[in-house]
């Protein structure tokens, strides 16, 4: 049965988000059980003159690879996609995973090294975003995996994600629009500010973001969007904190995690479960023990935790901060193999300091911001 | 569960089809519906330490590019694609739909002009193959839609197909190897013949391989596999012969066709249905009422039609004449956009005479080598 929100979905990544244009070589990579909406994707493209090219891939094939893989075939790169991310003008990424945990009992340092042997492509391709050569999205379709982490059923989820994107609306884009001069006005006023101090159950962190970029992500890179995040500058953070969510990354669970920085780098990482972990992925190089980002999530239609980062990181009124490679837009120049959103709700008792000025709390922002 | 027929089959495609060094760059084609073949391909592959990637279709994608692309989308021909092939060591094909008629009703012009660009990436890849630089091989995963071709359900299906792949020998590998002797020796007895003449209902051809060579298809670059082949003196195709099976081509079937040919042209032709689209194949070019391959089906294990060429073609016991293109390696002068593969059942009532001698009959070579006969013979 054909959801006649999937049709809105694929024109608002393809209209809104990516805006696909006549001649763009379009890259759609997902996995079969989106095909409903890659279906929708492929036509949306059609329609507005683009070339759809589809990078369909079977979950399963990387865990033979991490578990049965010599070095060599862990380190090797395909060249397609090198290939891939150095010819297109738009790519198309649709998160449908059949199994989030399926990765759970692979070596971590295997999956490690092959994280590092995707680092250049992925560099790449955040290098050609930042220079406005290569438009992206990232998003996901609504699959039992996902709604099963989210503890709803499949049709729950789908309403859940539809309305996190605001696809039930009349017209979706016209509520991004909306939705993006709120986002834009919160970045312009962070960017009036040097240091931030954020105080919360068991935080107590201050970071500088003087002379870095605050960039207002409402629904262009991902979907759905919402959030406000820069790159801090790489020794200003200091201090503790403590993040509210499980830290999840690779399919792995991470509760209770405590981090303390000197300088800018982590020099104590707790946890409750999943410590040992935790201590492995920051150890994968330099760069993962340093902050990449910074970020605001502002999307009140995502309200509750999913145990997916693409949503939250955006539920309304909570920081997340990323262990690892930065976004060059921002400023930043840490890099790394890394990229770990963790997220820390600040709903309840807690404030947010800028420039010694208390600026919000509670999950709002103060004074009429946002 | 896993059915393990599927390991097998890949290990018998990586070990005897490609038999590549490790290090080496295979892909793996596929619709998303083959993913218990791509999986067990893709493992196997990473086992022998290949960089094992695999790239898929997904259905319904290029239907909705035939009814709705522009020109330019229809004919457009990715770079990224022709760069791909020249990247790659080595591809498997695997032919696995989940509709053998989707395109049934499609635009046949746009379906055709579709089809042209994408043989601009096969060509690719034919090149590198002649120049020894990439190795393939075409396999089939079983499917409810290939099984419905095949009247069969799937369970049935499967059985059938990895008979013929001889998965359940003990030794696979080593079954084909022996095929490959076999054929090898059928092929080099064929080079001395001047002339065939194939007889049998309503059918009474003559056709001169004469200083053509012959080619033993034992597993390399398709599989299942198992037949002789040779591309037949263009002018020398004299007679009548009825196929009694049908041919399926591009999703359109001709059931029953029946040709004449004089001194190598078909110059008459008719079949029970599908008399006009066979009408419209013969005029595609002028290369395409000429034979540009007669070859033996030599896989007993295959013992019935299926409606898919890759097992049609081996059917123990038939041969099959194709109108169109010939292969240049083997002699063949014939060119042509068409390469129609129609099959003609000798089992019943059949004879085939080499220079006058009598060599076949009801679907058997008479004498030794008896090439790909059932695994008893081989083990």
């Amino acid at each position: 049965m054909s959801d006649s929100r999937l049709v809105k979905f694929a024109d608002v990544l393809v209209g809104f988000c990516t805006e696909v244009r006549e001649g763009d070589l379009v890259t759609l990579e997902s996995s079969p059980r989106a095909a409903p909406l890659v279906r929708e994707l492929y036509r949306s493209v059609l329609e507005a003159g683009g070339y759809p090219l589809p990078r369909i891939s079977l979950e399963g094939t990387d865990e033979s690879l991490l578990t049965l893989g010599s070095d060599e075939q862990l380190d090797w790169v395909n060249p397609t996609r090198v290939d891939d991310i150095e010819t297109v003008d738009v790519r198309i990424a649709v998160a449908a995973p059949g199994n989030t945990r399926r990765l759970s009992n692979v070596d971590p340092s295997r999956q490690a090294r092959r994280d590092r042997a995707a680092e250049p492509i992925r560099n790449r391709y955040l290098e050609r975003a930042a220079a406005g050569e290569l438009r992206w999205v990232l998003t996901a379709y609504p699959t039992e995996a996902t709604a099963q982490d989210a503890e709803m059923s499949l049709a729950e989820w789908e309403d859940f994600v539809y309305g996190a994107g605001f696809l039930d609306d009349q017209d979706p884009v016209v509520r991004w629009r909306e939705f993006g001069e709120r986002v834009e006005a919160v970045a312009d006023y962070l960017a009036t500010k040097q240091e931030l101090r954020i105080v919360a159950d068991g935080t107590d962190l201050r970071l500088s973001t003087e002379g870095r970029t605050w960039i207002s992500s409402k629904g262009r890179e991902n979907f759905p969007d919402g959030e406000v995040f820069t790159g801090p500058v790489e020794t200003s953070v200091e201090g503790e904190i403590r993040f509210s969510y499980p830290a999840i990354f690779n399919g792995r669970e991470v509760e209770d995690v405590r981090l303390r920085f000197e300088e800018g780098v982590v020099v104590e990482a707790t946890a409750t479960r999943g410590q040992q972990f935790l201590r492995e992925m920051i150890a994968m190089d330099d760069g993962a023990k340093g902050v990449g980002e910074f970020a605001f999530g502002l999307n009140d239609a995502i309200t509750t935790f999913t145990r997916d980062t693409l949503y939250d990181e955006k539920i309304g009124g909570t920081v997340h901060l990323a262990l690892g490679t930065a976004y060059p837009e921002t400023g930043s120049l840490n890099r790394s193999a890394l990229h770990w959103d963790m997220v820390c709700d600040l709903r309840s008792g807690s404030e947010v300091y800028a420039d010694g000025e208390l600026v919000y709390r509670d999950g709002r922002f103060l004074n009429g911001v946002g | 569960m896993r059915d393990p027929r599927y390991d097998a089959l890949a290990a018998l495609v990586l070990d005897h089809s490609l038999r590549l060094e490790p290090g080496k760059a295979v892909r793996i084609d596929a619709d998303t519906v083959a993913a218990p073949l791509v999986l067990a391909l893709h493992r196997e592959a990473i086992k022998r330490g290949l960089h094992a990637y695999a790239a898929l279709e997904l259905s319904g994608l290029k239907e909705i590019l035939v009814a709705e692309g522009s020109d330019e989308q229809l004919e457009f021909v990715s770079p990224i694609a022709l760069r791909e092939m020249d990247a790659l060591d080595a591809s498997i094909t695997i032919w696995s739909e989940t509709n053998t008629r989707s395109f049934s009703r499609a635009d046949t012009q746009r379906r055709q002009r579709q089809l042209a660009a994408e043989r601009q990436v096969a060509m690719r890849r034919r090149d590198r193959i002649a120049h020894g630089e990439h190795r393939w091989c075409g396999t089939l995963c079983p499917t409810e839609a290939h099984a419905q071709d095949a009247a069969m359900s799937l369970g049935q299906y499967e059985d059938f197909f990895f008979r013929a792949c001889h998965v359940h020998d003990e030794d696979p590998v080593r079954h084909w190897a022996r095929v490959g002797e076999a054929l090898h020796a059928r092929a080099a007895e064929l080079e001395s013949v001047r002339e065939l003449r194939i007889v049998g209902e309503d059918t009474d051809l003559t056709v001169a391989v004469e200083d053509r060579t012959w080619r033993a298809a034992h597993g390399r670059q398709n599989m299942p596999d198992g037949e002789v082949y040779t591309s037949p003196v263009e002018t020398s195709v004299n007679g009548t012969i009825r196929f009694g099976m049908p041919a399926v081509f591009n999703g359109g079937e001709i059931d029953d066709p029946r040709l004449r040919f004089e001194d190598g042209r078909v110059v008459a032709s008719e079949a029970a249905s599908g008399g006009d689209y066979l009408t419209s194949l013969l005029e595609l070019d002028e290369g395409a009422s000429v034979a540009g391959e007669i070859a033996f089906g030599l896989n007993y294990e295959i013992d019935r039609f299926t409606r898919n060429i890759l097992l049609d073609e081996k059917i123990g016991g038939t041969i099959h004449l194709a109108l169109g293109t010939g292969f240049e390696n083997l002699g063949g002068l014939n060119r042509s956009a068409l390469h129609l593969d129609l099959i003609c059942d000798l089992r019943e009532q059949g004879e085939v005479y080499a220079d006058g001698e009598l060599v076949w009959q009801n679907g058997h070579f008479l004498a030794d080598p008896q090439p790909a006969r059932p695994v008893e013979h081989v083990r």
